[in-house]
């Protein structure tokens, strides 16, 4: 453990530790009491062999001392590799296991002598081989971690066994420290290849982020049914992938593919989603707020418009009616003389019709080719806030789904230089969300020029760094960060003390998300040279940023650290480190919990920033996942005497509620919006995240993990994190005139279901089982996936930590994930009863 | 010759040919043709760029066969609304506050909560304040003290900083003419102005505005306040023993509530109130005796006030004692049978319309009364003759477009309570709950107004230590006839 510089905390800390490991230690001593006494006659004569050596080491005889220390150490191993080399099993599993140990010993021991292990090497053969026979995958692959030689697993796996084998090591490398567990997951791509299980080796291709495997997985593969299922898995993650002829050869199977690929059939299957469950009607702001069951409090509104409220019902609106391509605000058809449709967009004030304007886009999510046709009226408006929220709803519209004529880029490209900066700014978000992680040369070459003009104002700079940084999200790309550091050194002292100055390390940090030290090294040490108003703040979103969704427990450590400093001065650099907590922790579960539990602590001793921050934090560690103890440490927040930690935990029970519909959440907002009916600012908080509780009316998800939680999508993450930094100061930019940063959030924004389709692409309705998910690693058998269950037919929503299963044996699924898109080809076994 | 399909919206056009020597715009106008979108209004993408109208097709690099997109459409292009939005945000401050639907607290100046929730509550009263805002026009007149006049010029002045701020208000002025008028609220205790009875302060406060409002041109009966909150009672005053009866009449401005241990209910307790025993010399009998008195009500007010009599002297403990016994009253309070005979009978027409109109709005037909209601319609004809002043001065603005005048009912809404928490009158607090015309409760504790639900109205009924009703104020339920 790092020890911190602030001896208070951290020595707090420390002994709380201590604490709480002595507690448990006493445990064992008494079982092993009990143990004592059903000793057999072997293990009791074994038993006082041991004492005697102990006794004797603490000999004062140094001789007698080194023979009992070397006749106490391996001793198993010692006769093993002297002794015989019949069978290894003939002496049981207690023998072999035994052995495995005392080879992980002595293979340290001579790893540090470096002596030769062939010897040992030979052991572990059989060791492994023994294991892998018996049921004791998980022991073997100890061992083989143990003495850095994964493999050797290669050529002990069976169709019997991989499984598990596979399973064991990619839940193992969530515990590895770099580069391990890497090569662990490489093995298992391996095994998963060598057995074609190729959903699950294109998952971990994934989640390595190694392109080269994925295009190996659909070289290795036939079937052309089964690469459309990784078409669907590839667009689920969000990631841009061009199909060659290698992958498929033929052009027209190819160009459905990619079309797979593009997420063009996104749209279709979350209508049809919404269609079966009855709610394609849309919803208006007051079906949300629910306000007639406030008994009378603030039923009746104001009766003259209040442009922040209009805001907020035009955030709800959108939200609520995402992807659903019909609203009762802005796409009602307008009627002869004014046009409600251009009613609403004028209830809004300014900056806001910008929003209001981009939120056809939302309204429209996926559905480009109407989309477009909606926005098309408001590029000719002669008013810039309403091109500009045009151009962004062209952006929004667009995100995740790719199109061969690229009419994101043929429509916003022209209005990146205007002079307007309102239009610019729009047209320049719309090009980061469309092309998030697109990596596109054409739209680098027309930002990077804005971030080193010296004549943009800050406002446009500042979302350019954020736009390229989406746009080159995880990709290390030198030349953008040379940009985006160019910019950050340009800025006036005063520049750098404007809360959107923000963007621009964020926009850095996102061009290394995920990708850990090695390549974010270089940027880091730049970033030491900065003025020191933004450096620390630089240094934190870039550790924060490398290191998300790793899980690792140093940065965790490093960045508590951060949290527990008691600034003098106005220092900004503390919020992202707590966001950066929740960033790294929030890759599995038991890094989560704990996470959950430091911030509660860094809540109780921390600064008042650190405090607003942590809210923030809490609601990405919980995103779509309204955890009851989370749901109730943010209730309480939500009454904070600081109205910044009341707002942000506000809009975070938005997040950990989003899309789910969840009656506790939403009461508790209700309730919430006639306690701060008269405090505009946090009633608007209020609205967001009523909004965001229903979004989709309870069919979308915001949790950038998919995949069983296995894979994080960069580019869903990238798009909440933006949001919570911009929530850093809620008062300057979502409260300011750039709310419409809250579209960031659609990159995150995924149907949360299972549908599944013929082999034509059809919907069909099958019985599944949806219940809790179980972990089942390193458990012997077939054991129960799933908890609680019910039945219900496809298309169904999964909350989360459910798992779906099929119910019937006629169809047989092409990936074992079940979600998203799952394709189902019949069984040729299957018999009718 | 090229051939390219263009998908526009959800249509694909397919076999659209391209003469690569003409100019894009005569693709467009083809495309005119095809969609109805003019040309100026297509946009037409090929691979991330815009197609120019003047573009060279060789440059583009359309290939045979491509796939283009189109987005345009014929629709109307949007307007502003030609009157354009009024944001409440952008309203001046005074006008922001009529949005939120009430008006602002008071500021408490140092234990002048009795003070603030008595104005609160008779702010409540918009005859008040339009009978006010005439008295600027009248001015002074000779017969009202120089301290008088100040305190109602005051009261106008405080009730329109109220109406018109969104912030609470703080009545320096106000505060300073009511001790300057009433020295007893200027007592101090430990240096610090003393909390006092708000029935004190209501009834003197009152008082002043009737003394000052009462039109100096016209009679006795264009007394403003005293027409508002006027009760009149007619009283038999009986001898027991010498069998002597008189009757008398009086005028006052609050019923009580007399609080005995039998009482549970207002009505218990106001015609407990209406009892009282006096000692007093009997002429027949030459010495003191013991005299019954029962009142009845002999015209009805527009704003009946009831104070509950909470508080007794305790000589034990030299101070105001409270009597904490729980006294429920309703949202819609009837005195019919606190009525005279006579009121009763010019009571009874208005009561049977209104119950007529409430059963048609509960779907229930209106029982056939042809043969009475000739009779009832003289009664109530000569009722609101005599009952002049209630009608008359009741009828509003609106009243005169529906047929007939407005009558009594005999029926009381609630509309504002003044409530106490504490032991003492002279300690505590006082908070005034008000009815606002939205039909809203609102809660004024000094500078905090705050919304309630009327439920939690009627539970300021007292029998513990939470805010117990002090002084509760009625409106009159009016029926057209």
């Amino acid at each position: 453990m790092a020890p911190g510089p602030d001896p208070n905390s951290v020595g707090d800390g420390a002994k709380r530790d201590e604490a709480t490991i002595k507690v448990p230690s006493k445990d064992p001593k008494k079982k092993d009491d009990k143990k004592e006494e059903d000793l057999s006659e072997e293990d009791l004569q074994l038993k006082q062999n041991l004492e005697l050596y102990v006794e004797r080491v603490q000999d004062p005889n140094p001789e007698l001392q080194k023979a009992a220390l070397e006749s106490m150490s391996f001793e198993s191993l010692g006769y093993r590799l002297t002794g015989s080399e019949g069978d290894i099993g003939s002496w049981g599993h207690e023998y072999v296991r035994n052995l495995a140990g005392e080879i992980a010993e002595e293979y340290t021991v001579r790893q540090g002598e470096e002596a030769s292990i062939e010897d040992l090497m030979d052991l572990v053969q059989q060791i492994v081989a023994f294991h892998m026979k018996h049921n004791a995958e998980t022991e073997a692959v100890d061992l083989l971690m143990d003495v850095e030689d994964l493999d050797l697993l290669l050529e002990h796996v069976d169709r019997t066994n991989f499984r598990r084998t596979c399973n064991y090591l990619t839940s193992a490398a969530k515990y590895l420290p770099g580069p391990d567990d890497m090569l662990v997951l490489d093995i298992a791509y391996m095994i998963y290849i060598k057995f074609e299980e190729y959903p699950n080796a294109l998952q971990i291709a994934l989640f390595l982020d190694n392109m080269q495997y994925v295009k190996q997985v659909f070289t290795s593969c036939t079937d052309l049914l089964r690469k459309k299922q990784f078409c669907y898995m590839i667009s689920r993650h969000g990631i841009t992938f061009e199909l060659d002829p290698e992958m498929v050869e033929n052009d027209v199977d190819r160009e459905m593919l990619q079309d797979i690929v593009n997420n063009t059939k996104l749209s279709e299957g979350y209508l049809t989603l919404a269609r079966d469950i009855e709610v394609m009607e849309a919803k208006t702001p007051e079906d949300i707020y629910k306000a007639h069951l406030l008994d009378g409090r603030a039923s009746s509104g104001p009766s003259a418009d209040s442009a922040r409220q209009n805001l907020a019902a035009t955030f709800v609106n959108a939200f609520v009616n995402a992807g659903f391509g019909q609203d009762k605000l802005m796409t009602v058809p307008s009627d002869s003389t004014s046009g409600s449709a251009g009613n609403w967009l004028f209830k809004n004030k300014e900056h806001g019709k910008t929003s209001a304007a981009a939120s056809l886009g939302m309204i429209l999510l996926w559905d480009v080719d109407a989309g477009l046709t909606h926005l098309d009226k408001y590029f000719h408006s002669n008013d810039n806030p309403i091109i500009a929220g045009a151009l962004l709803g062209v952006g929004i519209v667009n995100c995740g789904i790719k199109n061969d004529c690229d009419p994101a880029l043929a429509l916003l490209g022209e209005y990146i230089d205007k002079e307007d900066s309102s239009v610019r700014i729009g047209a320049i978000m719309g090009l980061g969300i469309a092309y998030a992680g697109s990596q596109n040369d054409q739209i680098r070459s027309s930002l990077s020029p804005i971030l080193n003009d010296a004549k943009a104002p800050l406002d446009v700079i500042a979302f350019a760094a954020l736009s390229l940084g989406m746009i080159y999200v995880g990709s290390c790309n030198e030349e953008v960060a040379q940009s985006i550091i160019f910019a950050l050194m340009d800025r006036s002292e005063a520049e750098l003390g404007e809360a959107l100055t923000r963007f621009l390390p964020l926009g850095l940090g996102l061009l290394y998300l995920g990708k850990q030290q090695e390549s974010v090294e270089a940027t880091a040490e730049v970033s030491k040279t900065f003025n020191e108003k933004i450096r620390k703040y630089c240094d934190m979103t870039l550790l924060s940023c490398a290191y998300a969704g790793t899980g690792n427990v140093l940065k965790v450590q490093d960045l508590l650290a951060q949290c527990g400093e008691h600034l003098e001065k106005g220092d900004i650099h503390q919020g992202p480190a707590v966001l950066g907590l929740a960033m790294v922790a929030m890759s599995e579960e038991l890094g989560l919990d704990m996470a959950i539990r430091s911030l509660e602590r860094v809540l109780q001793y921390g600064e008042q920033n650190v405090r607003r921050a942590v809210p923030l934090a809490l609601g990405l560690l919980c995103i779509s996942n309204p955890k009851v103890t989370v749901m109730d440490t943010l209730s309480r927040l939500s009454h904070d005497t600081d109205s910044e930690v009341a707002m942000s935990a506000i809009v975070s029970l938005g997040l950990i509620g989003a899309g789910t519909n969840n009656a506790r959440i939403a009461g508790m907002l209700r309730n919430l919006s006639s306690y701060y009916y008269k405090d505009a600012s946090l009633l608007f908080c209020v609205r967001i995240a009523q909004g965001l509780v229903h979004m989709g009316k309870g069919l979308l998800t915001l949790s950038p993990f998919h995949s069983e939680r296995l894979l994080l999508s960069p580019t869903a993450l990238a798009g909440i994190v933006t949001l919570l930094h911009a929530c850093l100061d809620m008062k300057s930019i979502i409260l300011g005139k750039y709310h419409y940063v809250l579209y960031f959030l659609v990159l995150a924004m995924q149907p949360r279901m299972m549908l599944t389709v013929d082999e034509n692409l059809k919907p069909i309705s099958v019985p599944v089982r949806v219940g809790q998910a179980v972990d089942v690693v390193g458990q012997a058998g077939r054991p129960k996936t799933i908890t609680g269950f019910q039945t219900h037919s496809t298309p169904v929503l999964l909350a989360a930590g459910e798992r779906a299963e099929l119910a019937t044996d006629k169809y047989i699924p092409l990936s074992p994930i079940l979600e998203g898109f799952i394709i189902l080809k019949e069984n040729p076994d299957y018999r009718e009863e | 010759m090229l051939t390219v399909s263009v998908k526009w919206q959800k249509k694909v056009f397919e076999g659209i040919e391209i003469d690569p020597t003409l100019p894009p715009y005569v693709f467009k106008a083809q495309l005119y043709d095809l969609t109805g979108v003019p040309p100026e209004r297509q946009k037409i993408m090929v691979k991330g760029g815009l197609l120019k109208d003047d573009a060279d097709w060789s440059a583009i690099g359309v290939k045979d066969g491509q796939k283009l997109m189109m987005m345009g459409t014929a629709d109307e292009i949007v307007k502003a609304p030609e009157k354009a939005i009024v944001f409440a945000e952008d309203l001046p401050e005074e006008e922001q506050a009529t949005h939120l639907g009430y008006s602002a607290g008071l500021v408490n100046l140092g234990n002048t909560c009795y003070m603030n929730s008595t104005v609160q509550c008779l702010k409540s009263v918009p005859e008040l304040k339009s009978a006010l805002s005439n008295y600027a026009l009248t001015g002074r007149s000779a017969d009202v003290d120089q301290t008088s006049h100040m305190l109602t010029v005051a009261t106008r002045e405080l009730f329109g900083d109220l109406d018109r701020s969104v912030n609470a208000v703080s009545p320096t002025q106000f505060w300073m003419i009511l001790r300057k008028k009433f020295p007893q609220f200027s007592q101090l205790q430990n240096g610090m102005h003393m909390q006092q009875d708000a029935e004190e302060c209501w009834t003197q406060l009152l008082y002043t505005l009737s003394q000052s409002l009462k039109a100096p041109t016209s009679s006795e009966d264009s007394d403003a306040v005293k027409a508002l909150f006027g009760v009149n009672l007619r009283s038999r005053v009986h001898c027991q023993e010498s069998g002597e009866e008189s009757s008398e009449t009086e005028s006052v401005y609050s019923l009580k509530c007399h609080i005995s241990h039998e009482v549970n209910h207002l009505h218990e307790g106001l015609k407990h109130g209406l009892k009282g025993e006096l000692e007093k010399t009997s002429p027949a009998l030459g010495r003191t005796a013991l005299y019954l008195k029962e009142s009845l009500i002999d015209s009805l007010p527009r704003y009946l006030t009831v104070q509950f009599v909470r508080f007794f002297w305790k000589r034990e403990t030299n101070q105001k004692a409270k009597i904490l016994r729980k006294v429920d009253y309703p949202l819609e309070l009837d005195i019919f049978d606190l009525c005279s005979e006579e009121l009763r009978k010019k009571l009874e027409a208005p009561r049977q319309k209104l119950r007529d109109e409430e059963g048609k709005k509960l779907g229930l037909q209106p029982k056939s009364t042809s043969k009475d209601s000739d009779v009832k319609m003289t009664d109530a004809e000569a009722s609101s003759k005599e009952s002049g002043e209630s009608s008359t001065v009741t009828q509003p603005e609106g009243g005169s477009s529906e047929k007939g005048t407005l009558h009594m009912t005999g029926i009381y809404d609630l509309v504002s309570v003044l409530t106490h928490k504490g032991r003492s009158a002279d300690s505590g607090h006082y908070v005034a709950w008000v009815k606002q015309e939205s039909g809203k409760w609102i809660q004024y504790d000094d500078s905090h107004p705050s919304l309630q639900r009327e439920e939690d109205i009627t539970k300021l009924s007292g029998g513990g230590d939470w805010h117990m009703a002090y002084i509760i104020m009625y409106k009159a339920r009016f029926v057209s006839m």
